[in-house]
């Protein structure tokens, strides 16, 4: 972690092929993306942001046909899911799941450990923990009793995404994948959500974030923006291009990129 | 294996035993005449339609005759959670005072089941209360022993009794009958434990009556050797605005079945089932229950949860009936299975029969494997493949855990649920 450096590549995709159900959904896409950097991945429904986001999390269904995802120098689709997890690759889901009956404290605990023994730290112990987590609710504008609570277990769409990002703060990660944590997520929540991705923005760490709207964008100021269309990263820019998406909409990118 | 051509009929094999049977002569004849009918109509197959998803064939080779007492280790009752009140232990269906503690609370009358066998065999034991009547039967034949406990009406002992069933091996007939007085309430946890690794057969019958009032909670919970052939069969009425309440916990044997049956016998009569079953390795686990609901305004609410891994097999049969006149009948089924590998089945067949209108009636049973999506987002929290699929497991049967009083109780057999499923260590910090 700390021997991760400002610029240094954190995870380069290279011409990533998938099938879904005998589909192709991506098709030779590229991404490089770098220490210290937030991305935004936008593009129309469909398009395969999700795709992208559970392949690099290593879901299973999916059948990579080529291409390849070097991530701190490893090849990052060889690794099982927890492997990943464990070497600080989160994905916040765009639907998280209910999982009644598993605590959410408890997996919460697990998780952080898991990260911790693959990083040579000692487990924390329940006390340390708690202090960790309190801060971290604090920060997210959530009440306590959400840790008692089955995960994810009869919560609000909302209340699914800031425990995510809730996670997210408490574990740490290296690089984030946040699909559309965005959505769903009332006015003052995206201001909560935003501050809580913010905090993790350091030289050592990187964040995609998978978004439709631009709105998210004022609060996490994006260093690159990338539209995903047609398999691929069609189009690049800076903040800019957001803006432009937002007011001209999808087609012009495909359009241009047919020319071209 | 082939079974020899000319091998007895197991039944027929205990014929000598009756001899040494305690009992009247007028017990004794009717023994006789029961058993010998008992041989001419065979064991349950599954041809018999209540016994579809159960094969006794491990029984041709099995010795049903009662076993012979045996002394018994001090710590003989160690697999157990800790007493949490008066406790009476039977040894393969005969009381073991040494084993006991019979300080029983004020209101509470124990008699034995021995004492009925002085006279003539009364109708609570021969007349049916089924069509198929072989399993009680058989019990009634064999049993020579057991608790027959009576609570007076208005007592509420604090303490729950205890009813240690301990299996070394052989034959059991334990026979237990609970009376409650009107207005009385109970709870009562029996404990099915084998002892040793011996070839066992039980055949229990538990029979309960719940006058006006009275409100029982009985536990089962099943921790029969993994050689025990068990087949336990309880039986209930349930008096007007009585409640009777049932926990299963089927973690041991090698075939076992609960058969329980509710009659709601009085307005406003009450019943609420719960059981987990755990058939792992090359167990079988059955769970067949019927309820009948003979009068109005009665509830019937069952939540089961079957997991099998494995080759492990399992069932859940289970009949609602609502009679003609049971009207405002609110009745619910649940049956939710778990199959935890290619080679287990859970077979399932909840059945509904209504008589009567202006009734509330819900069912459903389903038979599944882990959810994927869970699955995988337990992994991508960095949880290693064994605990994610043992966390989720638990998680699927704790609800119904959760049910189990007292919490003493509860914790310890959470615990021997817990030991049951792989990668038991790390998950039990998850349930702390
Ligand atoms: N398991 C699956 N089975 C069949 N089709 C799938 C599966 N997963 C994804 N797809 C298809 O792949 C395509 C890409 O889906 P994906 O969820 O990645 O899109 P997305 O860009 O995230 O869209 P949105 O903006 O609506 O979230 C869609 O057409 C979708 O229907
Ligand atoms: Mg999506």
């Amino acid at each position: 972690m700390s021997n991760i450096h400002k610029g240094d590549v954190i995870l380069q995709i290279s011409g990533l092929t998938v099938k879904v159900q005998g589909r192709r959904i991506l098709n030779g896409l590229n991404l490089t993306v770098r220490a210290g950097e937030v991305h935004a991945i936008m593009g129309p429904n469909g398009a395969g942001k999700s795709t992208l986001s559970q392949v690099l999390a290593g879901r299973a269904d999916y059948e990579i046909v080529a291409g390849s995802a070097v991530y701190l120098g490893e090849d990052l689709l060889a690794l099982a899911p927890e492997e990943r997890a464990r070497r600080g690759l989160f994905l916040g889901f765009q639907y998280p799941v209910e999982i009644p009956g598993v605590n959410n404290v408890y997996l919460l605990k697990a998780a952080l450990n898991a990260r911790r023994r693959q990083l040579g730290l000692q487990e924390l112990d329940a006390f340390e923990f708690l202090a960790i987590v309190k801060d971290k609710m604090a920060l997210m504008q959530m009440d306590e009793s959400f840790l008692k609570r089955g995960v994810n277990e009869g919560f609000s769409g909302g209340e699914k995404k800031r425990n995510e990002i809730l996670q997210m703060t408490v574990l740490e990660p290296t690089l984030a994948i946040l699909d559309e944590t965005d959505s769903g997520l009332d006015i003052d929540a995206l201001k909560v959500v935003a501050n809580g991705v913010n905090s993790l923005r350091t030289d050592n760490r990187a964040v995609v974030l998978v978004t439709h709207y631009q709105r998210l964008l004022d609060h996490i100021v994006p260093d690159h923006v990338h539209v995903l269309a047609a398999g691929r990263i069609l189009k690049s820019g800076d903040r800019g291009l957001a803006l432009e998406l937002e007011r001209r909409g999808y087609d012009w990118v495909l359009e241009e990129a047919n020319a071209a | 294996m082939s079974a020899r051509p000319d091998a007895t009929p197991p039944l027929a094999r205990l014929q000598p035993a009756l001899t040494l049977l305690p009992g009247s002569a007028a017990w004794q004849q009717w023994r006789a005449a029961t058993l010998a009918q008992l041989v001419t109509d065979g064991l349950p197959t599954p041809r018999d339609d209540a016994w579809k998803y159960t094969n006794l064939r491990l029984l041709e080779r099995r010795e049903l005759a009662p076993a012979a007492a045996r002394p018994l280790a001090a710590n003989a009752l160690e697999g157990l959670p800790e007493a949490q009140g008066p406790r009476l232990v039977y040894v393969n269906g005969r009381f073991h005072a040494a084993l006991s503690d019979r300080s029983l609370p004020d209101g509470l009358v124990q008699t034995s089941y021995r004492d009925l066998l002085d006279g003539a065999p009364p109708a609570a034991v021969t007349s049916p209360i089924d069509a198929d009547q072989r399993i009680r039967q058989l019990n009634a034949c064999m049993a020579a022993d057991g608790a027959h406990l009576t609570l007076t009406a208005g007592s509420n002992p604090r303490l729950p009794l205890e009813i240690v069933h301990l299996h070394t091996g052989g034959g059991a007939y334990p026979r237990t009958r609970l009376e409650l007085g009107a207005n009385s309430s109970l709870a009562l946890i029996e404990y099915q434990l084998g002892l040793g690794n011996a070839d066992s057969f039980v055949a229990a019958v538990t029979d309960v009556v719940l006058d006006a009032g009275a409100r029982l909670t009985h536990t089962t919970v099943q921790l029969a050797g993994d050689r025990t052939v068990m087949i336990d069969d309880a039986h209930a009425v349930v008096g007007r605005d009585a409640r009777y309440a049932h926990r299963l916990v089927a973690l041991g044997g090698q075939l076992v079945r609960f058969d329980l049956r509710v009659d709601l016998d009085g307005t406003g009569a009450q019943a609420d089932l719960r059981g987990v079953l755990f058939a792992d390795g090359t167990r079988e686990q059955h769970i067949r229950t019927l309820l009948d609901h003979r009068v109005s305004h009665g509830t019937s609410d069952q939540l089961y949860r079957g997991v099998a891994g494995g080759r492990g097999r399992g069932s859940y049969d289970g009949k609602v009936i609502v009679r003609a006149g049971a009207a405002k009948t609110s009745s619910r089924q649940s049956s939710r299975n778990l199959l935890l590998s290619k080679e287990a089945s859970i077979d399932t067949r909840p059945q509904l029969e209504i008589n009567a209108d202006d009734v509330k009636c819900a069912h459903g049973a389903t038979t599944g494997t882990l959810d994927e999506n869970m699955l995988f987002y337990l992994l991508t929290r960095g949880l290693d493949r064994e605990t994610a699929r043992a966390l989720l497991t638990y998680a699927f049967v704790g609800d119904v855990l959760k049910s189990i009083e007292p919490e003493a109780v509860r914790r310890a057999i959470e615990r021997r649920a817990l030991g049951r499923l792989p990668a038991a260590a790390t998950i039990r910090e998850f349930i702390a």
